[in-house]
């Protein structure tokens, strides 16, 4: 048929999918590998999406996060870190559907510090109007230190 | 000899003028002119200073996310995908990664960067014959939603 502009319709062309059958024979290669290596211990530096705080943190073992809120620990608790969305490492990435199962990953950190921020102030003036209020605030800070990303071979 | 009310020729001075005054000049040190010397000239300086600095406390955030976006957008662009798809996507293969994370990911972990856009491009093309197909073929793996119970 010749190409006109209504022979053919105006959203790309799909490419199909691949086989299904095809596709769960090598999805089930591709987890049996990536165990195989964890198990093995093949892997280098882990780094870790660890969602803390309200707030989503790009993780590696030995560094710092300092949160702007308290935590009811005391100094020098060890912490595990729960709801983990993404762990990778140089040659393969878990990615949670939104998170991973806790006995896959583990993150644990330890409470280092707990002091305030240092002093903000807020001010608010309108000019002419003789309005000016001056506020200063310091939030609580907690500083945790990421110790160990481990990761188990249980992928199914 | 009892004395019960205050001498009343003592007139009260205000002795700690120049601490005062410091205490604003302080904020003013690394201004440029006369503002970081003269007070008069500080005052106005420092207060301008203080109420910028309180908004742009709240504009960084915005700053900050549309940084984060123009950066997700060239690192997808990078794969073959324009923003918006590639963030539609994700969100409908239920990956919560936020924007800081993505932008992080994109300069500092490539690979699995390369690999999330893969996961966006699959759902897509798993979309699209869902909406074109009407049900005759079977459903995407990737467009099924997982349920947990943690």
């Amino acid at each position: 048929v010749a190409k006109t502009s209504l022979s053919s319709p105006p959203w790309p062309e799909v490419p199909k999918l691949p086989d299904p059958v095809e596709e769960a024979k090598y999805h089930a290669e591709v987890v049996q590998k990536v165990n195989g290596m964890i198990s093995a211990g093949e892997y280098g530096r882990l780094f870790a999406v660890v969602h803390f705080a309200s707030k989503q943190w790009k993780v590696t073992s030995e560094d710092l996060i300092m949160m702007d809120n308290v935590l009811e620990a005391e100094c020098g608790d060890r912490i595990r870190l729960e709801k983990v969305l993404l762990v990778g490492a140089d040659d393969f990435t878990l990615i949670g559907r939104p998170l991973l199962g806790k006995d896959l990953v583990r993150v644990e950190a330890t409470v280092i510090e707990k002091t305030e921020s240092w002093p903000k102030i807020n001010m608010r003036f309108w000019k002419r109007h003789n309005y000016q209020r001056k506020k200063i605030i310091r939030n609580p800070q907690t500083v945790l230190r990421i110790n160990t990303i481990e990761i188990y071979p249980c992928l199914s | 000899m009892v004395v019960l009310s205050a001498a009343r020729w003592i007139r009260s001075r205000l002795t700690d003028r120049f601490w005062r005054k410091q205490e604003v000049l302080k904020y003013a040190r690394h201004f440029r002119g006369r503002k970081n010397r003269c007070y008069k000239l500080a005052v106005r300086s420092v207060r301008r200073a203080f109420v910028k600095s309180t908004k742009a406390r709240a504009e960084k955030k915005r700053v900050l996310r549309a940084l984060w976006i123009t950066r997700i957008g060239a690192a997808s662009l990078e794969h073959g995908l324009k923003y918006p798809v590639f963030i539609s996507n994700l969100v409908k293969s239920q990956v919560e990664l936020n924007r800081k994370v993505l932008a992080d990911l994109a300069i500092y972990e490539p690979k699995t960067f390369k690999s999330l856009a893969a996961l966006a491009q699959r759902r897509r093309q798993e979309g699209f014959l869902a909406a074109l197909g009407d049900g005759k073929e079977p459903e995407g793996i990737f467009s099924r939603i997982v349920r947990h119970h943690y």
